[in-house]
Parts: structure tokens; sequence; C-alpha cells
């Protein structure tokens, strides 16, 4: 388990993480959402304990992260890809972690093929292209067998089949009872992945609820309709209390279900071309979410300097 | 490549106890020693410290050998015994600043910190590898130096024995003084974390201002030349300087050592608060 107290990063003047709390609870997928810039992986590497803090705690099962005598044995983590030497081996990458944690030297070649990269686990890393790199830091991460898994960005340039790969792994990790905690700036990623989802932006929570109550709370659905008798059709559904708004030569319903639009405009005997229920994706939801707390801050440092004046 | 979906890890119990031994300092010691072997730099480092050093004197001694015999020389063989040493620094001030730029250059610093968050520990090992690996390096090198250079020294009827006076010291202290370079070169480079800047300010700091500041005035000039670190740590490493306002060489190291000791320092001071 993870919990996050109070945590707050300053840069200067330049607020990263801004009181965030939260924890990440066992035996679950935990999505960490927000778009570039918001603050993961600051929160990331507090967790790490390789940043410190301005304020608040993070514990991991309990203890400050520094405290950990064997880390790579207790939590596993990707950092971002490029945390490598390029002219080391993939195996040596491995075999000095394994040292300073004393990690058996077998676990290496264990993690190795579970990560499908044992064909190339002598070239230098160098070599290696964005996704062979993601999958030796999934290698390290998994490397002291730890109970807590921190993944950092885990898809970014994988191919589909590595996601796909990736997506089961963290699954499986967390069916065996182990915390996954897990970053992304893809909603729909983690729509597949997580069963938690924590959404930060601009440094503050914006949610923290299961993966159900998101799509529940956040995603919107209207009816599209089509229909030759544009004008009518819109002012007759306007009549029934629906909320219609005409995008180019559709019109956007809601209030009302497709069933009920249908038979409103087959008793005026007016033609139909399309009648569809449409779901916004969470994609949507998550940017409308995040770009609220963008425009708010952005209002807010106008307000800051109109008062400096 | 292909991908096995399957983790070969087991169901985990919450409240297990971490399996295998804890690891300790001799851990941290072991991963850096992995890690410092387990790059090209460092092969090619301690090969070119052993080609210019053993190489270069060999070189100096075999052209200079008749010159010093003869009655016009007015430089001693033991001032060109190590003479290879004065290009083989270059080696060990590269090697010592790469030990930590490079993991700041590529980012694996952090990696290395999430492994072992004491980072005192971390330094400590990053040294003693770093050190050890310098002195054996420089000491194997000032004595096939001295074999090398000795033969045509010899040959002239001027050799020199081991027992004579300051030999045996220099090749050990040829060792210390690599040792110290490097340890040098790993302070700045943990205070500037980049590479080309490191390299810049310790070999500026050897060569360049080593030698201008001999050119200053006064007796606190003389005393600021005599401190620089190039100027004050080598003499241990040759058995009859070259510059005679030297400081005696036992002296001139323990300020050498006192001026990379404060160094470091500071180095594990800012390298303990820092952000990774």
């Amino acid at each position: 388990m993870i919990s996050v107290s109070g945590l707050t990063k300053k840069y200067g003047d330049k607020v990263a993480v801004d009181d965030v709390s939260f924890t990440v609870a066992t035996g679950r997928v935990t999505g960490f959402l927000g778009p570039n810039g918001a603050g993961k992986s600051t929160t990331m590497r507090m967790v790490l304990g390789l940043d410190r803090p301005t304020a608040g705690s993070v514990t991991v099962n309990g203890r400050r992260y520094r405290d950990s005598a064997a880390p790579l044995r207790e939590v596993g983590a990707l950092l971002e890809a490029k945390a490598l030497h390029p002219g080391r081996s993939a195996r040596d990458h491995l075999r000095w972690l394994a040292a300073s944690n004393r990690i058996p030297v077998s676990r290496v070649d264990e993690v190795l093929s579970l990560v499908g990269l044992e064909a190339v686990a002598g070239t230098r890393v160098g070599k290696f292209s964005l996704g062979m790199g993601q999958r030796l830091g999934i290698a390290v991460a998994l490397l002291g067998d730890p109970p807590v898994v921190v993944l950092d960005e885990p898809v970014n340039g994988l191919d589909p089949e590595g996601i796909r790969w990736v997506r089961t792994l963290a699954r499986q990790l967390a069916t065996e009872g182990r915390t996954v905690f897990i970053s992304s700036h893809l909603m729909s990623e983690m729509a597949l992945t997580a069963d938690h989802l924590v959404v930060i932006g601009r440094g503050r929570i914006l949610a923290d609820c299961s993966m159900r109550d998101f799509i529940a709370e956040h995603a919107a659905s209207y009816v599209r309709v089509r229909s030759p008798q544009h004008g009518q059709v819109a002012d007759l559904l306007r009549g029934a209390g629906a909320e219609v708004t005409p995008v180019d030569d559709e019109l956007h319903v809601q209030g009302l279900d497709a069933a009920a639009v249908g038979e409103l405009v087959g008793d005026k005997g007016l033609y139909l071309h399309e009648l569809t229920l449409v779901r916004s994706s969470l994609e949507d939801a998550f940017m409308t979410l995040t770009s609220a707390s963008v425009e708010y801050s952005a209002r807010a440092r106008t307000d800051q300097a109109g008062a400096l004046r | 490549m292909t991908v096995t979906a399957e983790s070969r890890t087991v169901a985990l119990d919450p409240h297990r106890v971490v399996p295998g031994t804890r690891p300790g300092f001799s851990s941290t010691l072991r991963a850096e020693w992995i890690k410092f072997w387990s790059v090209r730099s460092t092969t090619w480092s301690t090969v070119m410290l052993f080609v210019l050093g053993a190489g270069l004197t060999a070189l100096i001694c075999a052209t200079n050998a008749e010159w010093l015999a003869s009655g016009e020389a007015d430089e001693s063989p033991g001032s060109f015994i190590t003479f290879g040493m004065t290009f083989a620094q270059i080696t060990a001030i590269v090697l010592g600043a790469l030990t930590v730029t490079s993991e700041y250059g590529t980012g694996m610093i952090r990696a290395t910190l999430a492994a072992t968050p004491r980072r005192g520990a971390v330094l400590a090992a990053k040294a003693l590898v770093l050190t050890g690996t310098l002195f054996v390096a420089g000491t194997v090198t000032a004595f096939a130096g001295y074999f090398a250079g000795n033969f045509f020294l010899d040959r002239e009827g001027i050799g020199l024995a081991l027992g004579d006076d300051g030999v045996l010291r220099s090749m050990f202290g040829s060792g210390l003084y690599m040792a110290g370079l490097g340890l040098l070169a790993a302070g700045v480079g943990i205070l500037v974390r980049h590479t080309a800047a490191a390299l810049s300010i310790v070999l500026a700091l050897v060569f360049v201002a080593g030698n201008m500041a001999f050119l200053l005035p006064g007796t606190w000039g003389e005393w600021i030349a005599k401190l620089m670190p190039g100027n004050a740590g080598s003499p241990v490493a040759v058995p009859v300087p070259f510059n005679p306002e030297a400081l005696a060489p036992w002296t001139g190291f323990a300020a050498f050592g006192a001026e990379v000791l404060v160094l470091l320092v500071i180095g594990w001071v800012v390298f303990q608060r820092r952000d990774a």
C-alpha cells in the first residue's frame, strides 16, 4: 500500500504538486491519470524518495522508501525508460541492480525472459528501441519480486501487442495481491487496465474514485439525429423538453432517449435519416475534467496579477 | 521477440518476510563494481592510462638517456622515470568524472538511488571502486614505466635502483596521485553533474591554472601556486620534481588530500540534499 498525505512540491515559485493526498490499495490496479506536466512523475519520484517533498509525506507499506533496507524487493519501479547507460548491456544493468539488493543472479535471466528480452540480453541498451527500453524498465521493476509495483507511463513507445502485454501483466500482478500503481496520460488505456482512478491536473487531485464511478459520473451520452426536416424536428424535440444542439447537419439531443425521439418524430410523420445513441468517450470526459483545471489555474493567475497591480 | 504474459512470480503474502539477506555496504560496493566495469569507457581509460603512463616514460627515457648521462644535463634522471604519469593524469581525471557524470547524463542516477536510498553509501562505494582501481592501475603503470625507462638509463650507466632515494615512493605515489585526481574529478562531477563541464574545470585547474599560478607575484602568489591541486599532489609521484619550488612530496600530498577531502565533503552534503 502507498499512502500519500498532504504532498507538496515547489520548484521556486512554481507548484508542481499541490497538497495531494490519496492511497493506493493492495490487490488492485490504481491508475494515476493526468495530462503531461500535471505532476505525475514528480509525485512518483517523491514516492521513491528521489525528490524531497516541500511538505507532506509518502509511505510505502507503512514506512518511508528511504528507510527500506532492500527497496527493490519491496517496491519495483519503472522510471523514465531512459534511466539507463547506453553503453551497458541489458543483463549487466539488471546484474548491478540485483547485486545492490542481494537479489539472486538467477532472477536476472528470469525477468529477461519474462519481458521477452533474452535474445538481446547482451546487447548494449543504446541500440534498443523505445519499446525494448520499456520492456527492460519493466524487467527492472519486477526484478525484486516486489509486493508494490510502480510504473510511470509503461505503454509509451510500445506496439499494440506490447500494450496488451503490459495491461495483462498489470492485471495479473494485482490479482496476485500486489499493489499496482500506473501513471498514464491516456484515459482509454486506463479504462482498460485500472480498477481505481486518481486524476491529477496542475498538481491537484481532480478525482479519486473507482473506475466504474468515474464512468457513471463523467461519461455523458446524447442522441444524434439527422433529418431532412432539420428545423421542424429541432422545434418538436425542444417542445418536448429536450436540449437540442445543432452541429453541422446533425442535432445532438439530451434529455430524451432514442426511443422517445423516434416515437415523437414518427407521430408527426417526419423523416429520420439517423437516430443514434452516442456515449461520449472517457477520453472526452477526462479532457473536460482536466481542461477545467487548466482554465481555473489560468484565471487564478490573472487574479493574482491583478492583485499585484 | 516473443512475449509471455505469465509472470513467474508467486502469489504474495502481504506480511511476508522479504527473502534473502539484507543488503549492506558490501552489496552497494558490488553493484558499483559491476557498474564500473560494465561500460567500455572504463576499460579504455585504464588501457590508455597504462599506455600513456608506461609508454611515454619509456619513450622519454630512451630519447634523453644519452643527454642525461652527458655533462650538459641540468636535470636528474629521477625527474624522467615517472614522466608518462603527467599524461596518464588525464585518463584518471576522465575516469573519475565519468563515474559520476555518466549517471546524471543518462538519468541513471535515479535507478541508482531507487536501488540504494542511502546516498552516503552510494558515494562511498563509488569512491572506493574508483580509488582502488586507479591506485592499482597507477602503481602498476609506474612500475612498468620504471622497468622500461630504466632499461635505457641503465645502458648509459645512469640507471636508478628501486632502493634509490624516492624511487619506490614515486611508484606507489603515482598510484596515490592517480586515485586522488580521480576523486577530485568525481567531486567536481557531483557538483556540476555534467561530463564536459567537470572535465573542463578539472583539466583547467590541474594543467592551466596550476602553471599560471607560478606567475603570481609575492609570497602569497608563491603559496597559491604551491597549493594548487596538481602542483601539491604530483611531487609524491616523482623521485626528483622538475620544479624545485614544489612542496616536499608527502607535505604536498597531504595538502592535496585535504583539498580533495573538502571538495568531497561539500559534494556529499549537496548530494544528500538534492533531488535526484
